[in-house]
C-alpha cells in the first residue's frame, strides 16, 4: 500500500533545548547514545545509559523499549500542556479543546507506566524539561509548538507499529495513537492550518525522533 | 420483501448475521470466533467502509449544504476517503485477491440539512476509527498491511475530531472519545453501517 515514509517536520522551538540535563557529562552520555540508535536502541536505552553507559550494549528493540520511548514522549507532552495551560493564554473554545489534551497525555503517562510495570519492566524516570522563554507567551506560540509536538507524537507512534511484538501492546499503542491524531487535527484547526495534511499518517523512526530530541538538548 | 426493505426498514431488528449476509456472503461464512478469513478479507472489510464513506462525502458535497471552512474540510475528507479506496483496491490486487465492488448505498435524509450531513459524517468517522482498531489484530502478522491500515486509522480519527468541532460538539465525548480510542468488532460495525447499504453486489 502506498504510504509516505521518512518524513521530517520542522522542529518544535526552532530546535532550542527543552530537555535539561543535570550536568555536562549527562548531556554527553545522551548524545553518545543518540548516535547508536538505529542499532535497536531508544530513549529507554538512552535513559539507561545515563545511569549506566554499559547498558546500551545490552539494549534490544523489544516492546518495553518501545513503551519507554512512548512514555518519554508522553511525559514531554503532558508537561508541555500543563505548563502551557498554566500560562493562561487560552480561553473560550481554545481552552475547552486543549484542556482535555493535557488530561489525555497525563492518562497516557499513567497507562504506559502501568503497562511497563505490569510487564515486569522499569519505567523511565520523568526527564527534566525546560521550555524556552516565550514558549507560552501567547496563544500562537503555545499552539504552534503544540502542533509540532502532536505531529511528532503521531509519526513516532506510527513508526513503531510494525515493530511491536505483542498484539495487546499494539492494540493499546494504536488506541493512544488515534487520540494523538485527534489532538494534531484539532490543534492545527485552532491555528487555522490544515488538520488533514495527508490521507495517510506518516511515520518517523525512533532514530529520527531521537535526532530531533537530541537537538533540544542544551548545548 | 426485497433486500432494501429488509435492511433499511428493520435495521434495528436485524441480527448481525443477517446484515453480514446482505453485505457479503463471504463474510457471513467468516463470522465466528475469528472475525476475519485472512488479510484480503480484512482489507475488503475496510474497503467496503471506505466505499461507503467516499460515496457519502461525494453526495454530501454535491448537495452544496456546506460553505467556507466546512466545505473545504469536507472536500479534503472526500479526497482522503477516495485515496483510501484506491490504496485498498491496489493492495488487494497486489495480494492476488479480488476487491469487493462498491455496495449500493442510500443515505436517506442525511443530506436534508447541513446538521444531519455533519451528524451522519460524525457517526461514520467514529465508526471507521473503531472498525480499524478492532480489525488491527487480524493484520498483526502482516506488518506492512498493519502499518498501512494504521496510517488510515489515524486520518479517520482526524476526520472524526474535526467534524465534531464543526458541529461545536463538546470536547470530551464529542471531539475526543476519551484518552484512548475504542475498538469495535466486525458484526457491530456492519450492523451500524447496514441502514445505509441497499444491497451488496455479489462477486
Amino acid at each position: 500500500m502506498t504510504q509516505p515514509q521518512q518524513f521530517v517536520r520542522p522542529q518544535p522551538f526552532g530546535g532550542r533545548p527543552v530537555i535539561l540535563f543535570r550536568d555536562d557529562s549527562s548531556r554527553r552520555r545522551f548524545l553518545q547514545t543518540a548516535l547508536v540508535v538505529g542499532a535497536g536502541s531508544s530513549l529507554a536505552a538512552a535513559a539507561a545509559a545515563m545511569r549506566d553507559p554499559r547498558a546500551v550494549a545490552d539494549a534490544t528493540a523489544n516492546d518495553l523499549d518501545i513503551l519507554n520511548y512512548a512514555l518519554t514522549l508522553e511525559y514531554l507532552e503532558a508537561e508541555f500542556y500543563t505548563q502551557g495551560l498554566g500560562s493562561g493564554v487560552l480561553d473560550g473554545r481554545d481552552l475547552e479543546l486543549v484542556e482535555p489534551i493535557r488530561d489525555h497525555e497525563q492518562a497516557h503517562v499513567e497507562a504506559v507506566t502501568q503497562t511497563i510495570t505490569d510487564l515486569g519492566g522499569e519505567p523511565v524516570d520523568k526527564p527534566s524539561f525546560m521550555f524556552p522563554d516565550g514558549t507560552f507567551d501567547d496563544k500562537d506560540m503555545f499552539l504552534t509548538n503544540a502542533s509540532a509536538f502532536e505531529e511528532l507524537g503521531v509519526t513516532a507512534y506510527h513508526g513503531q507499529v510494525p515493530r511491536i511484538d505483542d498484539p495487546d501492546i499494539l492494540a493499546a499503542a494504536a488506541a493512544i495513537a488515534g487520540v494523538e491524531s485527534r489532538h494534531a487535527a484539532v490543534v492545527a484547526d485552532l491555528l487555522g492550518e490544515n488538520p488533514f495534511p495527508a490521507p495517510f499518517e506518516k511515520t518517523m523512526t525512533m532514530e529520527q525522533v531521537l535526532e530531533q530530541a537530541g537537538k533540544f538538548i542544551e548545548q | 420483501m426485497n433486500r432494501r426493505d429488509l435492511i433499511r426498514g428493520a435495521a434495528v431488528a436485524i441480527p448481525g448475521s443477517v446484515a453480514l449476509t446482505m453485505l457479503s456472503a463471504k463474510w457471513a461464512l467468516a463470522e465466528g470466533v475469528d472475525d476475519f478469513d485472512g488479510p484480503v478479507d480484512v482489507l475488503n472489510y475496510a474497503l467496503t467502509l471506505e466505499y461507503l464513506e467516499a460515496e457519502f462525502y461525494r453526495q454530501g458535497n454535491q448537495s452544496g449544504l456546506a460553505e467556507g471552512r466546512a466545505a473545504d474540510y469536507l472536500g479534503t475528507i472526500q479526497t482522503d476517503e477516495e485515496a483510501h479506496v484506491m490504496a485498498l483496491q491496489d493492495t488487494i490486487a497486489q495480494l492476488g485477491g479480488t476487491a469487493v465492488p462498491a455496495p449500493e448505498v442510500d443515505f436517506g435524509q442525511a443530506f436534508g440539512s447541513l446538521e444531519s450531513y455533519l451528524e451522519t459524517a460524525y457517526t461514520f468517522e467514529n465508526l471507521g476509527v473503531q472498525a480499524y482498531l478492532g480489525a488491527a489484530p487480524a493484520l498483526f502478522q502482516q506488518k506492512e498491511l498493519l502499518s498501512a491500515a494504521a496510517s488510515i486509522f489515524g486520518v479517520e480519527a482526524r476526520h472524526a475530531a474535526i467534524i465534531a468541532n464543526l458541529q461545536d460538539k463538546a470536547a470530551e465525548g464529542g471531539v475526543y472519545q476519551g484518552a484512548v480510542e475504542t475498538p469495535a468488532d466486525r458484526s457491530t460495525v456492519l450492523q451500524a453501517a447496514s441502514p445505509f447499504i441497499v444491497a451488496a453486489r455479489t462477486y
